[in-house]
């Protein structure tokens, strides 16, 4: 009797709501944008250190030659941007200052990896590209330990 | 055993009963002593479910802390009137890490961080009925 009791307050009175779910934004983050950006920033300097220049006097060649370095290089210009840009917002937004206790180096990880984005920007470096994959993949390991899931790190290439 | 917890040393466990409500908590809630909510989402999940009804005592933390384990009810750190109900996982001097049970779909301070004390607002103590 007690309970109908309740059951009609209930039905009289609605409660004020309490929130038990995903409030949204969602924070849906993954460091694989930035492996796929980095990953195409290695591809583009490899492209680039690989290209041979065409014999003097060959004009159509030479055209062809300074047209291709050109795209690779601004290929190469947008995606270490975008790797920047990925990494930014994950250190940003996604980090927060408990995931900093658990990996004291986190911030020194983001920094650097922001610096080589940079010097991949400026120099046609494979030694840098690969280094920024390197630090991309220790910060798909950081991201997924804090997350307490086991992601491989695979690459596209 | 999560990451967060071995380095913290600590294993606290989620609250997994709640239990319904007695003659007492009527008359504490027809007293103005304790406050009705509704369940909205499914982060509380299985314990909570959506559409139940609880009862919270908003003086609980008055006097003490939150303790690891209870079910409270707490404002969103950034977004103010956005009431969330999760549970403590620990402790902090500036606020408590909380959590929802049902982690995949759970918003919590693994995105918001401590939350602090003044936006405590009570402790769950039971269902209703």
């Amino acid at each position: 009797m007690l309970n109908q009791a309740i059951a009609k307050l209930q039905a009289w009175f609605p409660a004020a709501a309490v929130h038990a779910h995903c409030d949204g934004p969602c924070g849906v983050y993954d460091p694989s944008s930035a492996r796929i950006a980095a990953e195409a920033v290695l591809s583009m300097t490899k492209k680039l250190v690989d290209l041979e220049v065409p014999a003097g006097g060959d004009k159509a060649a030479s055209v062809a030659y300074h047209n291709t370095f050109a795209r690779y290089t601004a290929i190469k210009e947008e995606q270490a941007q975008i790797t920047k840009d990925e990494l930014l917002v994950l250190w940003t937004d996604y980090f927060k200052p408990v995931h900093l206790e658990q990996f004291p180096d986190l911030h020194d990880t983001f920094w650097k990896a922001a610096k080589l984005c940079s010097a991949c920007k400026v120099e046609v470096s494979v030694q840098h590209a690969n280094e920024l994959m390197e630090a991309v993949q220790k910060i798909h390991g950081i991201f997924w330990a804090t997350k307490n899931r086991d992601v491989s790190w695979y690459t596209a290439s | 055993m999560s990451l967060l917890e071995n380095h913290l040393g600590i294993s606290p466990q989620p609250p997994s009963q709640l239990r319904h409500s007695q003659l007492t908590d009527l008359v504490l809630w027809l007293l103005r002593q304790r406050r009705r909510f509704r369940i909205v989402g499914a982060s509380m999940l299985p314990l909570l479910e959506p559409g139940m009804e609880v009862l919270i005592n908003p003086f609980a933390y008055g006097q003490q802390r939150p303790q690891p384990g209870d079910l409270v009810v707490a404002e969103h750190p950034r977004q103010p009137g956005l009431l969330l109900i999760k549970w403590v996982v620990y402790i902090d001097a500036d606020g408590c890490f909380l959590r929802g049970l049902n982690v995949v779909e759970s918003t919590d301070s693994r995105e918001f961080g401590l939350v602090p004390w003044v936006g405590l607002v009570g402790q769950v103590v039971c269902r209703l009925p």
